[in-house]
């Protein structure tokens, strides 16, 4: 064997313009995809919004009751107070006087020692707004500030459940794919189990059990969540093993983990990223539906879902507002979301290859 | 004799995203007169299958068609017609055979009511009268036992049986002409030939015409009369069948006849494309071919111990079919063998006859039953995975679909040096690379290619980097699976030659598995032919051709396509 | 066959046993104390050590199992912790209901989805079918919550014409009366997904080779849409009813909660908020049995939609 021909040395080349990979030609793919983009750049708006929230730095006084209950928003106009029709005015005479009780009053001597005491106390209590940007609920706190609030913490869930649920289905769906055999057939029968109980039952059984709280909610949607990732990571991962790059790897003598994680995941990733995607726009409803039912965030804190159980009493009263703010904000980021994912999977397209 | 139909001018564009558009055919005219076989023969991209389908309009949604284009038939211009007078024309007067019958007939029809819808939609028969006829149809196209068959589903059926299924669709209502679409490539050799025959008797006995689609001459050479051969869009000759093999005039054409290793010689390279296609397109053939054939290939001597050797080799599947019923399939039966140092032993046989899995059993991809195998003595089975790995480098493999074989997210340089990194080769990250460009030198790659991914790449290349990854382990052995059955034909020369240089370099012995025997007959010393897990007939390579012993040997020999081997004066 | 069901029964077994492990265990090591919950605020800590007892509370946890085990098979759950009324009524009084309206929205939810799909394939590419995509994406944004809450305030409240809540012993007034606007409510909500849904299973038939025989014979695009392609689309869409139907059981919860229907969906949810483990366990495991077997049932009718599949 002549290793002088192979051991040669000879010059690497520059590496001038780096070739494209997947995500680069994806990317590049993205950019001229117009709705694509529009759809990037709001949620990347309502992701700042959400940190900005976070951060305090806006929405912060959500729970100040600085309206007047039920203010109607600003670019509706005021409540025009109409003249309270007293039933009972057109019983009192005209020029009639207040009755003097004086006499039989047991608290009369006291009255003019409390309104002196009471004019020496200042109550800062500001005047309520009348309107507020996006109308007040029933306490009278600005429905804005709610909503964004309730993005932080509706989107926030959304997110951290869909990156629960992915871990554990990506890292079972690999086992089982990949090795197979009796570890394969044993997460079968964990996937069984978990599916054979219909998702909102398992959410509810879980509920009932772990209770509230928002790091509760993300734990139950992750664990109720997990098996339609795991079955597609598995999937792909019986569909790789068997390629001719991974027996190629597996002939010079590649490791397991390595030709696990370094040579396929790879090659999954977008799926995984697709799917993830849909995964939280899933959660987002579904917490929404929760803290509805009073299952999901605790009393004291705000979710689009709450603002929804107010909105259904307020409806009736005729006040839209906090039904149409909770609503006008969850569609345009899922809506957004949605089409991001849609323009994501074609940029994504597997043909590239 | 007049022309059934007359192509004139034929341009198609795909377009593809919003501002690209691709060119597949650019400007052919031909014709297919009545009652004669015309072949449209050429390599993938030659835009052979976009010209046949735009006959009957069946291009996909985002195909161009220019106007200017003409496609005569019954004096109507097919291209302008409107589709109702289109879709009487499809099944009743020009019909279509497409290539891969299995996903091609609807899976969840019987078979007998898919043949019966032709002859209702243009007979106008009702069910039970095409019921009748589909019975004589499947008759006519060689499926035993008919009756059963009507209710039988695609899936029940083997490849070739489907394929006559397919046929008879296209047969019953006696058409006109006939599009065969690379009837045959995904069938086994033997069954093409059954396949090509019966469609050679249909033609003369419904004095049809037929348009044969191939990329396969010397297959077209034996039934078509014309031959118009295509590359890249456009036609570089057409001609009868005769002159085409005689007194080609297209340097493409010598190019295609020359590249296909013959069974008569044994040169020391085989021409390929560029030894023909000069700046200015003429070369003339003579001097190229009489220069290679003169050099015939010397074959180095054996040694008394084989370098591998395969004892008794079986590998057994079992699988479940019912509660508790298990069935086993034997895919490899006993096998025993050697190879030589430098030789090349080749494997022949069929689909099914365990071929590829003995590779996969040789490189322990696969868990033999039983045997042994040893490498120098030492049996490779019985090695524990660590020891293993001293001998991963000394055999290795390389794979048939050069598009599966590569990982699609590795650039070139990372393929190329990760064997090296696995097996310690090399000091360092940056001598990898530069023995990582040599490599990809020595195979015929341009050195910037270190830096781009596999799509980037065509077939041909991607199978050369799939080389040059093996060869960064120096190996002893290698097994090659299929591994130029993927190619073109013009490429497969040249990846080809590439094996045979590397051999005689560096004295590697090849296992060189592959169902077409003509390339297994010009690269192998020795052969084994194998049939349904079992080595049915072994010897040296000419033996084997002119003098088979056993049966299935024969039958093999007999389905080779032969065309009209002959070489020019 | 017989040997298909039975092989498939047989496997069911460790799925069962692993859902009633999981329930049991969740329940256990994660729920309140039941003697706790069950006594109320007001009960003194015998009282509660009392009903501890009395439960089995203070055996190894081996014997709890048996004792949950033992109720599974004898259908006995004791009664519900907050109404004490027989969990076994439950199921027997509220099931009824929910079948009254799921039934409906399965059926109308499969068929004018299909209907729906097939429409925007027929379509395909045109500028309808990208508008109808954009719009089923914004209608997928909106909660079901908002659907509701609006249905009913405008159907119900504004325009008078259906009553929001009520229900009847008569299936038939139930049917026209009180039924109307949620199952109305509940199937535009899902036309939006199920259309999507269905057209990509119409768009990847529509892709298969065997399509291009079926144009090759000469066969319209009516015919091939409508004939060969819907007869493949059917096995995907089948897969999906199957997967679905367990869920009808209890998702309608929503709408009974909304419409005050006494179903078992709503059941489950009162028990939920009560902490009432008897009803929510029950129902999980019968559920999941129930599952199991309309799983099974799925897969026996694939034979007769998909003539590829062997049933080993």
């Amino acid at each position: 064997m002549s290793a002088a021909t192979i051991g040669a040395k000879a010059i690497v080349p520059a590496r001038p313009e780096r070739s494209a990979g997947v995500w680069a030609t994806a990317w590049r793919r993205l950019r001229n995809d117009r709705v694509g983009m529009v759809s990037l750049a709001i949620v990347i708006a309502f992701v700042l919004l959400i940190i900005a929230s976070a951060l305090g730095l806006v929405a912060k006084d959500w729970q100040k009751e600085i309206g007047v209950p039920n203010a109607p928003p600003t670019f509706v106009g005021p409540r025009v107070e109409e003249a309270t029709k007293d039933p009972l005015a057109s019983l009192v005479a005209k020029d009639a006087k207040p009755v003097d009780l004086s006499d039989i009053d047991p608290l009369a001597p006291k009255y003019k020692e409390w309104s002196e005491r009471a004019a020496k106390i200042q109550i800062a209590d500001p005047p309520r707004a009348q309107t507020l940007a996006f109308g007040a609920d029933r306490l009278g706190r600005d429905v804005l500030s709610k909503a964004v609030k309730g993005a932080e913490i509706s989107i926030f869930v959304g997110l951290f459940a869909a990156v629960v649920a992915t871990l554990i289905g990506t890292v079972l769906g690999a086992l089982a794919g990949y090795v197979g055999g009796k570890l394969g057939d044993f997460l079968e029968w964990v996937y069984n189990v978990f599916t054979s109980i219909p998702d909102i039952l398992l959410i509810f059984a879980f509920a009932a059990v772990l209770g509230r709280g928002i790091g509760t909610v993300v734990m139950i949607l992750g664990l109720a969540g997990w098996t339609g990732m795991y079955r597609q990571v598995r999937a792909e991962y019986i569909k790789h093993r068997t390629r001719e790059y991974v027996r190629a790897a597996e002939a010079i003598g590649v490791t397991h983990a390595q030709r696990m994680f370094v040579h396929i995941l790879p090659n999954v990733s977008h799926v995984i990223l697709v799917r993830m995607s849909l995964l939280v726009v899933g959660f987002i409803k579904a917490e929404v539906i929760l803290s509805f039912l009073g299952l999901g965030v605790p009393v004291d804190q705000v979710s689009w879902g709450t603002m929804l159980s107010e909105a259904q009493a307020e409806l009736v009263l005729g006040n839209w507002w906090q039904l149409a703010a909770a609503t006008l904000f969850m569609a345009v980021f899922v809506t957004a979301f949605s089409l991001l994912t849609d323009a994501l999977r074609d940029a994504l397209d597997p043909k590239l290859r | 004799m007049g022309n059934l139909v007359s192509v004139r001018d034929l341009r198609v564009s795909f377009r593809l995203g919003k501002s690209h558009v691709v060119d597949a055919v650019r400007g052919i005219s031909f014709d297919i007169p009545e009652n004669s076989a015309v072949a449209l023969v050429g390599e993938s991209g030659s835009g052979k299958s976009v010209s046949a389908m735009s006959i009957v309009r069946l291009l996909p949604e985002n195909a161009i068609v220019s106007a200017d284009s003409r496609i005569e038939f019954g004096g109507r211009n097919l291209l302008t017609e409107p589709i109702e007078v289109l879709r009487d024309i499809r099944g009743k007067d020009i019909t279509v055979v497409f290539q891969e019958p299995m996903s091609s007939l609807n899976p969840v029809f019987t078979v007998g009511d898919q043949i019966a819808e032709v002859l209702q939609l243009h007979r106008g028969l009702s069910r039970r009268q095409s019921m009748e006829r589909v019975v004589e149809l499947l008759n006519e196209v060689g499926i035993p036992d008919p009756r059963p068959r009507l209710a039988s589903y695609p899936h029940e059926l083997s490849g070739g049986q489907q394929q006559r299924v397919m046929i008879a669709i296209a047969i019953a209502c006696e058409p006109k002409l006939l599009i065969a679409d690379e009837p045959t490539t995904a069938l086994d050799v033997t069954v093409q030939r059954q396949i090509l025959e019966l469609i050679a008797n249909l033609r003369a006995k419904f004095k049809m015409s037929v348009l044969f689609i191939s990329h396969d001459l010397a297959l077209v050479g034996e039934i078509a009369d014309q031959v118009v051969v295509m590359r890249e869009g456009v036609v570089r000759e057409n001609d009868s069948v005769v002159r085409i093999f005689s007194q080609p005039k297209d340097p493409y054409t010598l190019a295609l006849l020359a590249c296909r290793p013959r069974l008569d010689a044994k040169p020391r390279r085989l021409p390929v494309i560029d030894d023909f296609l000069s700046a200015d397109g003429t070369t003339s053939l003579a001097p190229v071919v009489l220069a290679l054939a003169a050099e015939i290939r010397q074959a180095r001597p054996p040694e008394p111990v084989p370098i591998v050797e395969a004892r008794g080799l079986r590998k057994e599947y079992r699988l479940k079919t019912g509660l508790f019923a298990r069935k086993q399939i034997d895919a490899v039966k006993d096998a025993s063998f050697g190879l030589a140092r430098g030789r090349t032993l080749g494997v022949v046989g069929e689909s099914g006859s365990g071929k590829t899995t003995v590779g996969m059993l040789l490189m322990r991809l696969v868990q033999p039953t039983a045997g042994q195998v040893l490498f120098e003595g030492k049996d490779l089975l019985a090695l524990s995975d660590a020891a293993l790995m001293a001998y991963r480098r000394r055999i290795q493999i390389i794979f048939q679909n050069p598009y599966a074989s590569l990982n699609p997210r590795f650039t070139v340089g990372q393929i190329l040096t990760e064997p090296m990194r696995v097996h310690g080769i090399g000091d360092s990250d940056d001598e990898r690379f530069a023995m990582a460009v040599a490599l990809a030198r020595r195979v015929g790659l341009p050195p910037d290619c270190i830096h781009k991914y596999p799509h980037e790449f065509s077939g041909g290349q991607r199978q050369r980097i799939a080389i040059a990854r093996v060869l960064s382990m120096r190996p002893e052995v290698i097994i090659c699976d299929e591994s130029v059955s993927a190619l073109d034909v013009s490429v497969q020369a040249t990846v080809l030659n590439l094996l045979l240089d590397l051999q005689d370099e560096f004295a590697i012995s090849y296992l060189f598995i592959s169902h077409d025997l003509a390339v297994v007959k010009y690269m192998a010393d020795d052969i084994l032919v194998m049939s349904q897990g079992a080595i049915v007939e072994r010897g040296p390579s000419e033996a084997i051709y002119e003098a088979p012993q056993h049966e299935y040997t024969k039958k093999l020999l007999a389905a080779i396509p032969r065309g009209f081997q002959r070489v020019p004066a | 066959m017989a040997a298909y069901i039975l092989r498939r029964l047989w496997q069911m077994i460790p799925t069962l046993a692993g859902v009633i492990l999981l329930v049991f265990f969740l329940f256990k090591f994660f729920g309140g104390d039941p003697a706790e919950i069950l006594g109320g605020l007001l009960a003194t800590p015998d009282q509660i050590e009392a009903i501890r007892t009395q439960l089995g509370l203070n055996e190894p946890w081996y014997v709890q199992l048996g004792i949950f085990l033992k109720s599974i098979f004898t259908f006995k759950w004791g009664n519900s912790w907050t109404t004490s009324e027989a969990v076994s009524n439950i199921f027997a009084t509220r099931l009824p209901a929910t079948l009254t309206v799921m039934t409906p929205i399965l059926l109308l939810d499969v068929v004018l989805g299909v209907t729906a799909a097939m429409a925007v394939a027929y379509v395909r590419g045109s500028l309808t079918d990208r508008t109808i995509m954009v719009i089923t994406t914004i209608m997928l944004s909106i909660s079901f919550l908002v659907y509701i809450i609006v249905g009913q305030w405008l159907f119900g409240f504004y325009l008078g014409w259906f009553p929001v809540q009520g229900w009847s012993d008569s299936v038939l007034t139930n049917l026209t009366t009180y039924v109307v606007l949620p199952v109305a409510l509940a199937v535009f909500v899902s036309l939006a997904p199920q259309t999507r849904l269905y057209r990509s299973f119409f768009l990847d038939e529509l892709g298969q080779d065997y399509v291009r025989t079926a144009r090759a014979k000469g066969v319209s695009e009516n015919r091939v849409l409508f004939k060969h392609v819907l007869r493949n689309a059917l096995i995907p869409v089948l897969t999906n009813v199957s997967v679905q139907l367990p869920g009808i059981f209890v998702g309608s919860f929503l709408i009974e909660t909304f419409f005050s229907i006494p179903g078992l969906g709503r059941e489950v949810l009162l028990a939920v908020n009560r902490s009432d483990y008897p009803v929510i366990q029950a129902v999980t495991v019968y559920l999941a049995v129930l599952t199991m077997v309309i799983n099974l049932v799925a897969d026996v009718l694939y034979r007769t939609v998909d003539p590829r599949v062997v049933l080993k």
